[in-house]
């Protein structure tokens, strides 16, 4: 478990209330208002995309809306930072491949050399 | 900037493939044969292979791309201008670019 | 078009302090900053602030971000989030998005306090995910509550490696290693120590080989590296990660400065390409100044007063406050800065190869070079004595800018006088109380307390303790050295905490009068100590990590 339930300086993160969100298809819970990037962390998502050129996972690296590695389509957006965008109720969030979702809302996945 | 200074052969590296620019997936060899295309200026690599073109602007690679360009031109990595600057600084889509507020 | 006396671009440490300052003298003042929330890197520092009283030293950095915050509401100070400055123009025209609406904003001075960004390293493997800046690990954990691994090896021995490390283990995640390719740890040697004494190794003249993985990190192969920084073949070095942590310092975010036209200066001392100013901010383009890190790399708190200067600065400028006020208010901070500028770790020291310190005791090459202070060396410095009863050791064997121990003892045991990067000297004549406020105060964690009178065969260690879950008086344990190597049984005699300790808990350990300088943590264990007996005898090369408080083992 990723989660931090008690820290010894800071206590107990505060955190909004539990809401839904999908995960390429799957059902997939987080916190409102946290980033996107930390649901998908505390659920062991690792992958946030592939690149266009050399079809490479790419994940979280600054955290911080820098390098924008963590892009993925958010509501059907692509090059969305999940680290800087709040996580809202009923996000349909999808690994980026290149530009476009990896795998299509309700289709099947693709190859990744899309 | 003494443009017919002899740099030597390109000489192939055998970490050429290492991918330094994490946006436009450019590799530590094309940079390295961009300055022996004759690219010496930061400004000349960016515009000749897309460096810190991409998604983050060169927040993680402009460094990088710095030192392995004045490697290669055998100076001082202070010596290098930096590309230019210009707004926008950050990522900005073409729809909210272009949409500026109107004066009141 | 909307304009402002002074529009500060981005709400940190610094920008904050400047606008605050502006705004007492009678600006309007905005600022604008692209982050959701204000504080910049402020409210993911948990740890406690170097410095003396005016500094606000022994205070969390995230304490200090909320005082700020209320001290700028205080002052009327207007800032904008969510607002990210996209360029600055001639004639003071900033290009600022809020939402999706871009703006131009005029003003009639400039403050840029865009602080830095993270450097990089390349080596294969660098884009997995897993390979994480030590910035993203320090948001996960201390912003979100999410730990950024499991097993984490952290490369870079600066300051913030150290400290990012600490923090890892105090959110449960192990470290494995600390890398660095300098022969010489870079950051406080008081910051290295207690992560050494937790377990974690160090790896001077290192530096990482590969990241493996296919979809994510899952190991690191690192390597030691020869004078041309070049890997020797046969050094190399495995270990299962699932997260590296990247600390190799940070670079000004100057962008704007050099759009705007300033006179700029790549100087490797202030981190790379910087504004060239005076020192109060001004840059070469009359009406816009720079403050913090954005004109060259330093700590939180420097770039808090020198906020405070350039606010000041731009009311003059902007004619708000006359000259002589400004010289005044400019002189008390400029002297309050160099305090901070002083010591072993200055801009002015950057780099060099100090062998002793300022009271001429010689610079602990373990420390510099292993994270820990050998047994022997210890002895060497002002502030290790051998007193009867309980008394403070204070393993303060730098000269850094920091002195609240001094304030924090009652009975005058502690002395370090008016320069404060002097080392910190017990008095043997003072009568300690046991009372542990030394131990709290220390932001370094370098202060215990020993009694080797305790018992007739025992001694006790009173050690500050950060870490859940808090052992509980009678638990069993053992004590590790300094390296972190387990030294002996030990159990816990008593613990105390006090909202004046700030969440530094004081844990008393019962150890054989023999450990007494030298068992330094404690680790605690369910059931009996048989099985570790065997490990107390191992050479100190070979401890085990410890595995922060959620595992114990």
């Amino acid at each position: 478990m990723s989660r931090i339930a008690e820290h010894p300086i800071l206590g107990a993160p505060e955190k909004g209330r539990l809401v839904t969100f999908t995960y390429d298809g799957r059902p997939m819970q987080g916190y409102e208002g946290e980033p996107i990037a930390m649901a998908l962390k505390a659920a062991g998502v690792m992958v946030h995309r592939y690149t266009a050129k050399r079809h490479e996972p790419r994940g979280i690296f600054c955290a911080i809306g820098r390098c924008t590695d963590c892009v993925m389509v958010v509501d059907g957006k692509p090059n969305v930072r999940t680290c800087m965008t709040p996580l809202r109720e009923g996000m349909t969030v999808q690994t980026q491949d290149g530009v476009t979702a990896k795998v299509p809302e309700g289709g099947a996945p693709t190859d990744g050399k899309a | 900037m003494d443009r017919s200074r002899d740099i030597g052969p390109f000489v192939p590296g055998p970490d050429d493939d290492l991918l330094i620019c994490r946006c436009e997936e450019v590799t530590k060899g094309e940079i390295r044969r961009a300055v022996h295309a004759g690219m010496w200026t930061m400004t000349e690599i960016r515009r000749f292979l897309r460096v810190g073109m991409g998604l983050c602007q060169g927040q993680s690679c402009t460094k990088l791309v710095k030192g392995i360009v004045a490697r290669e031109l055998g100076v001082s990595p202070a010596t290098l201008d930096p590309e230019t600057s210009r707004a926008p600084m950050r990522p900005t889509e073409m729809h909210v670019l272009g949409d500026e507020k109107k004066e009141a | 078009m909307e304009r402002h006396d002074l529009i500060v671009v981005g709400a940190g440490p610094s920008g904050l302090s400047a606008a605050i300052e502006a705004a007492k003298c009678g600006l309007d003042v905005v600022v604008f900053d692209e982050c959701a929330r204000p504080g910049g890197q402020l409210f993911k520092q948990i740890h406690k602030f170097f410095g003396s009283k005016e500094h606000k030293a022994k205070i969390r950095g995230f304490r200090i971000g909320e005082e700020l915050l209320k001290e700028a509401s205080d002052a009327g100070v207007q800032v904008v989030l969510n607002a990210t400055v996209l360029g600055l123009y001639q004639e003071k025209e900033v290009l600022v998005r809020i939402g999706d609406e871009i703006r131009h904003v005029k003003g009639d001075a400039i403050l840029v306090a865009t602080g830095a960004s993270e450097n990089t390293l390349a080596f294969p493997g660098w884009t997995l995910p897993g390979v994480i800046g030590a910035g993203a690990a320090q948001t996960m954990m201390n912003l979100h509550g999410v730990k950024p691994g499991e097993r984490v090896l952290m490369l870079g021995s600066g300051n913030v490696g150290l400290v990012v490390s600490f923090q890892l283990l105090q959110a449960g995640c192990e470290v494995v290693a600390l890398v660095d390719a300098a022969p010489r740890i870079g950051g406080y040697g008081v910051h290295a120590a207690k992560v050494a004494r937790c377990g974690v190794p160090f790896y001077l003249s290192h530096t990482i080989v590969r990241a493996e993985g296919t979809d994510h990190v899952t190991g690191v192969v690192i390597g030691e590296v020869d004078k041309s920084w070049q890997i020797i073949p046969g050094t190399e070095k495995h270990f299962d990660v699932d997260t590296i942590c990247v600390a190799v310092g940070l670079s000004p975010m100057s962008q704007l400065l050099t759009m705007a036209g300033c006179d700029m200066a790549d100087d490797p001392k202030k981190g790379g390409y910087v504004p060239v100013c005076d020192e109060t901010g001004a840059t070469s383009v009359p009406g816009i100044f720079v403050s913090g890190d954005v004109s060259g790399i330093e700590e939180a708190s420097s770039a808090m007063i020198e906020g405070r200067i350039a606010g000041i600065a731009a009311a003059k400028y902007l004619g708000y406050v006359e000259q002589a006020a400004e010289e005044n208010e400019v002189h008390a901070l400029e002297t309050s800065l160099d305090a901070l500028r002083q010591g072993m770790f200055a801009p002015k020291n950057r780099g060099k190869d100090l062998r002793e310190t300022e009271e001429g005791c010689p610079i602990s090459q373990n420390l510099l070079r292993k994270g820990y202070l050998s047994d022997e060396e210890v002895f060497a410095y002002p502030g290790v004595r051998k007193i009867a009863g309980v008394h403070p050791v204070i393993e303060c064997t730098q000269n850094i800018p920091c002195n609240p121990c001094q304030d924090a003892c009652p009975k005058g045991c502690i002395t370090i006088g008016e320069n404060i990067t002097s080392l910190p000297v017990v008095n043997p004549d003072a009568q300690c109380i046991g009372c542990g406020m030394c131990v709290a105060s220390c932001s370094g964690q370098a202060i215990f307390l020993v009694d080797e009178d305790a018992g007739a065969d025992t001694a006790t260690v009173t050690l500050p303790y950060e870490f859940l879950p808090l052992p509980k008086a009678g638990d069993k344990g053992q004590a590790l050295s300094r390296s972190g190597a387990p030294l002996c049984e030990a159990e816990v005699a008593g613990v105390r905490s006090a909202p004046a300790f700030d969440h530094t808990n004081l844990l008393t350990i019962r150890v054989p009068k023999a450990y007494a300088m030298r068992a330094r943590f404690f680790q605690p264990m369910e059931g009996g100590c048989a099985e570790w007996a065997n490990q107390w005898t191992v050479p100190e090369t070979s401890a085990p990590s410890f595995r922060g408080p959620m595992t114990i083992c």
